[in-house]
């Protein structure tokens, strides 16, 4: 297919990468708002999906006063990367979060991003909003099983055919024809309940590191040929949300932005939405300056340690990364792992179990060669080149040694 | 000078002052790199954090050898087609007579100068191809190197302006699929660190390519006798007199 060919030499030039506009002038902030008053105000004349629970008075139940609610909203509006002004809308957006139907579908994975949001000591807002938005299906969450829950499944895709926005966490086990996973009475593969249920979403959205680039199960040698959901679902807009777990607060920054906007955010070229994932670790993270300075932590617990130094030593991979743990942090920002001492592990780029999560720095770490197959450091590969190299070097030069004298004297 | 013998020029002074700047360039390239990739000193621990400045004094000379080695390959490059002294496209074309040339040259090398039947007063194909590996090589290092070092620009911002990064990510976001097939992978989709990993890895290349070069040039000046090495010093070496007839 020559057409394919030229469009993926055209997309190697055209990538959208990570450069960030944090501020798209005045006019553009104007439409946007009117944009989103008028959604709003829409979705606002819509009865809730489900239940009528109203989300101001949950919020004032779990014991998060008026105060912390505004300033959660806007923190949010700048994690959303929006001017000030728009913060009195993301809170209004945040309390009509249960108008958008949501399914939730667990692949091959350890429900770990579900976790992340249940076991949160006393939820926070973020893990409140996700708790108590319409989700339609869950299985983690739900209590019917079998039979019921299939009946849920269908009846939750037929009454929100084309308005629901699946969130998949977990890999596609591609191998075997899908059947390395199956799920339900009926034994459907993830494959083909995956594009099922993609097939009558508005939008998908890939959480964590496994439903967006294979993460952990597609890790070498890859047994079950995992592989992300950009790379199975065709045709639909599709956000991915790397990371192991992915973050509470960068969930419900993606839907409360479909909420406010009727829109998906501006994403880069793996998928991520930009207001999350357009920043490096590394260029916001509360050691760079030790990471200047040169201090590192060469052992556990040594002064460094001791001192807050940098972990780029112990094999952080901060500089390779593009999250924003470090501005935000997770739950609500008590802290990251950095903040507690381990270095990042790079968990919400592609490849993060083979490439980036070996807990040292890259020069020391076993990665594939380019000779493929056998598993040796860069390092190793190069020291044995250049061996072979300085041998076949010494051989040459000891037998022109040899041979070069015996033709001199062969002149002479 | 040698009964016999003629001088003739093989390197012109810009050709030696590039030269010499690259020598120069690649040992701060890789002193600084590997401090980059895994950092093998110390710093004193007792001393304040506002008087060092290592990591960053490090990252600064990688970078300033970076852009130097940027402008003299732009320079190679130019020379490569348009210089008025050899234009070394010539001796890489696959023509009948680089492919024979090319091979005397290196049975010359494999039967220890037993056999030499090419013009040795000359820049050889053989050794111009061996150069443009290395040029091809440092070409890759360049690229990869602008894509990590743009991953530092986020905001789009530049001490010198906007166009800056933009004109780094048009002219090397590719190399992260290209990285991504020379290093491979089990999940299928192309990373930054594969850059990394690739960045790394041609250093390596490049060592040994410097030590086989060293080594050749040596070679040539200890069995061809024409005062070889003496090329990137003072532009010239000798050639015999009655070896011009042979050619």
């Amino acid at each position: 297919m020559p057409g394919d060919r030229i469009e993926s030499i055209k997309s190697l030039f055209t990538a959208k990468s990570a450069k960030v506009e944090t501020n798209k002038g005045e006019q553009y902030y104007q439409k946007l708002y009117a944009q989103c008053r008028a959604r709003l105000d829409k979705l606002k004349s819509m009865a809730p999906v489900g239940s009528n629970i109203k989300i101001k008075e949950v919020i004032e139940e779990e014991g998060v006063n008026r105060r912390d609610f505004l300033k959660w909203a806007s923190a949010t509006t700048a994690m959303l990367m929006l001017p000030a002004s728009f913060t009195p809308l993301v809170a209004e957006a945040a309390t009509l979060m249960n108008r958008v139907p949501v399914i939730w579908i667990e692949l091959q994975d350890c429900a770990g991003n579900s976790e992340a949001l249940l076991r949160s000591d006393g939820p926070k807002i973020d893990e409140i909003l996700l708790d108590i938005i319409s989700l339609e299906f869950h299985e983690t969450l739900m209590a019917p099983s079998g039979h019921q829950a299939e009946k849920q499944l269908e009846d939750a895709v037929k009454t929100f055919k084309g308005k629901y926005i699946l969130f998949v966490e977990g890999s596609v086990p591609m191998g075997i024809d899908g059947h390395f996973g199956t799920i339900g009475a009926k034994a459907e593969t993830f494959i083909e309940h995956l594009t099922k249920l993609a097939n009558d979403a508005a939008a998908v959205v890939a959480v964590g590191s496994c439903a967006t680039f294979g993460g952990v199960p597609a890790a070498a040698p890859n047994p079950t040929d995992a592989k992300g959901v950009m790379e199975v679902v065709q045709g639909k807009p599709i956000v991915n949300i790397p990371a192991c777990p992915a973050n509470p607060s960068n969930m419900v920054g993606v839907l409360l932005h479909y909420v406010l906007t009727g829109q998906l955010p501006e994403l880069d070229s793996l998928l991520r939405p930009k207001f999350a994932f357009g920043y490096r670790i590394h260029d916001n993270c509360e050691r760079r300056a030790h990471f200047d300075a040169g201090e590192f932590v060469e052992e556990w617990g040594d002064e460094g340690a001791k001192n807050n130094f940098c972990l780029y030593k112990m094999g952080c991979k901060g500089p390779m990364t593009f999250n924003n743990c470090s501005i935000i942090r997770y739950n609500e920002g008590v802290n990251w792992p950095v903040g507690v001492g381990r270095g990042c592990i790079g968990c919400s780029e592609p490849d993060f179990w083979d490439k980036y999560a070996y807990e040292r720095p890259m020069a020391n770490a076993n990665i594939k060669a380019p000779t493929g197959g056998v598993e040796k450091s860069v390092d190793e590969f190069g020291l044995g080149l250049l061996t072979a190299a300085g041998i076949g070097i010494g051989i040459h030069a000891a037998a022109s040694a040899i041979a070069g004298k015996k033709d001199n004297q062969g002149e002479a | 000078m040698k009964k016999g013998y003629k001088k003739v020029e093989r390197m012109t002074g810009a050709m030696r002052l590039i030269h010499w700047v690259n020598f120069f360039s690649m040992i701060v390239a890789i002193a600084t790199g590997l401090y980059i990739a895994a950092p093998y000193y110390q710093t004193l621990i007792a001393e304040p954090a506002v008087n060092k400045y290592v990591m960053a004094w490090n990252r600064w000379g990688h970078f300033i050898v970076a852009i130097i080695f940027d402008v003299t390959s732009i320079v190679v490059a130019y020379l490569y087609f348009f210089s008025r002294f050899e234009k070394p496209y010539k001796k890489v074309l696959p023509t009948a007579k680089n492919i024979k040339e090319f091979f005397a040259v290196l049975m010359n090398l494999i039967t220890l100068n037993r056999s030499k039947n090419f013009d040795s007063s000359h820049s050889d194909s053989f050794n111009t191809v061996y150069f443009t590996i290395f040029h091809l090589l440092l070409a890759w290092m360049l690229f990869t190197g602008l894509q990590l070092y743009v991953h530092g620009l986020e905001s789009g911002q530049s001490s010198i302006g906007t166009w800056w990064p933009a004109l780094l990510h048009l002219a090397t976001d590719w190399t992260i699929p290209v990285s991504h097939a020379l290093v491979g992978s089990s999940g299928g989709v192309a990373t930054i660190m594969d850059v990394r990993i690739s960045h790394h890895a041609t250093m390596w290349l490049i060592i040994v390519w410097v030590v086989f070069h060293i080594y050749y040039q040596v070679w040539r000046t200890i069995f061809w006798q024409e005062g070889d090495i003496a090329i990137a010093f003072g532009g010239s070496k000798f050639v015999k007199e009655n070896d011009k007839a042979q050619s």
